[in-house]
């Protein structure tokens, strides 16, 4: 049938999320954002590796407020990261289809990340 | 490239606003998405009050109690009206669903009632699934055997063989999973969607079909199939309770260990 003109019916702007859909949005940003981050880190082993003055530098910017935020949300989008990723794992091997079981592993996947965050915060700074 | 907005014409107005009449004190907000092909006007939203007081309990009888009290021109897709047919497929509070089964207590405040995702209006709450029929006459959803040729007997299949089919076979094409799916709305085109996926599924699974190898083949294509990523959106809004994710991480899951 022709109907080039006809509108599009509405879609991202009317479907509500789920904790399926959001997470799934979710891994692909956080993957982006750390495969960026692994590239910072090469640098920053390449800078250290090139003498102490980069170290300073470097441990100045970790240490100001923006780049204690930019540590602890790394743990997270780390943590979150590979959470996800051993859901994506199971439903491979498929297991964890089940509307229940992915809704209860995709809350255990958000809680259980910003648990290993502070962990990870906490472990990096020798308090456990 | 994808387009996350929606396109010029497609930008949705604020519509009319239909007064109730009755003077009932159990009123309910409709919004309905409304678009007419004889006017070059742009979808819009009609909101109706509705009196829930003489009403039945299905989203369905809401439209039917619009178009037969209040407005006639509501368009509207409807044939069993119990969820087997599969017509009355829209997005109803944000999720697709078959409107005949979906009672309209379960929804507090306004309803908001809309054509199913990512299609192409053809007037009001109807969509355009042509691509869908076409993705899914290509899975070639019939039986394919050679034995029906030599014999005139029944083609016969163990009743372990028959439960695979389970949660398969129940499917009615309705359309409100692959409409639901991220992944369907950018590139449906090319990728077949949850649909068209378990009923891909449901023909690889059985037993008395005789082009497995083949039906596999033709399916695993980085389009066709691997644009699934798991969204579950599909599952989420399944009106029958089916799980086409599942089928097609079977699919996958046949093929890599194929």
């Amino acid at each position: 049938m022709e109907n080039k003109n006809n509108p599009l019916s509405p879609h991202l702007q009317i479907y509500s999320w789920n904790v399926s859909s959001l997470l799934s949005i979710t891994h692909r940003i956080v993957g982006v954002i750390n495969t960026v981050a692994i590239i910072f880190i090469c640098l920053w082993l390449v800078l250290i590796s090139l003498g102490e003055s980069n170290y300073e530098f470097i441990q100045i910017f970790l240490q100001s407020f923006f780049g204690k935020f930019f540590i602890v949300f790394l743990s997270w989008s780390f943590s979150f990261h590979i959470l996800n990723e051993i859901r994506h794992l199971a439903w491979d091997m498929g297991y964890g289809f089940d509307l229940k079981i992915s809704q209860t592993t995709g809350i255990i996947t958000i809680f259980g990340s910003l648990i290993f965050a502070v962990l990870i915060y906490l472990f990096g700074r020798n308090i456990i | 490239m994808v387009q996350f907005s929606l396109p010029q014409n497609s930008k949705i107005l604020k519509g009319k606003y239909y007064k109730d009449k009755s003077g009932s004190n159990n009123l309910k907000k409709v919004n309905v998405y409304r678009w007419d092909p004889s006017t070059k006007e742009n979808p819009r939203i009609d909101t109706f009050e509705v009196n829930m007081n003489e009403c039945g309990p299905k989203v369905l009888d809401i439209l039917f109690k619009i178009k037969n009290e209040i407005d006639p021109s509501l368009t509207f897709r409807r044939s069993c009206a119990h969820g087997v047919c599969g017509s009355c497929a829209m997005n109803v509070d944000g999720v697709n669903t078959l409107s005949c089964t979906k009672s309209h207590s379960d929804i507090k405040g306004d309803l908001n009632i809309y054509p199913l995702p990512h299609l192409k209006v053809v007037k009001d709450l109807v969509g355009d699934l042509t691509t869908l029929y076409k993705q899914y006459e290509s899975v070639e959803p019939w039986l394919k055997t050679n034995v029906g040729q030599k014999t005139t007997e029944e083609i016969k299949q163990s009743q372990e063989d028959r439960a695979k089919l389970d949660g398969y076979y129940e499917c009615i094409l309705c359309a409100c999973c692959s409409t639901a799916c991220p992944s369907y709305w950018w590139n449906g085109d090319k990728y077949l969607g949850p649909a068209v996926l378990l009923q891909a599924y449901r023909w690889i699974n059985d037993s008395r079909d005789e082009d497995k190898k083949e039906r596999l083949k033709k399916v695993a294509d980085e389009l066709k199939l691997y644009r699934c990523h798991t969204i579950m959106n599909c599952t989420n809004s399944c009106p029958k309770g089916l799980n086409p994710a599942k089928a097609i991480g079977s699919i996958k899951k046949m093929l890599a260990t194929s």
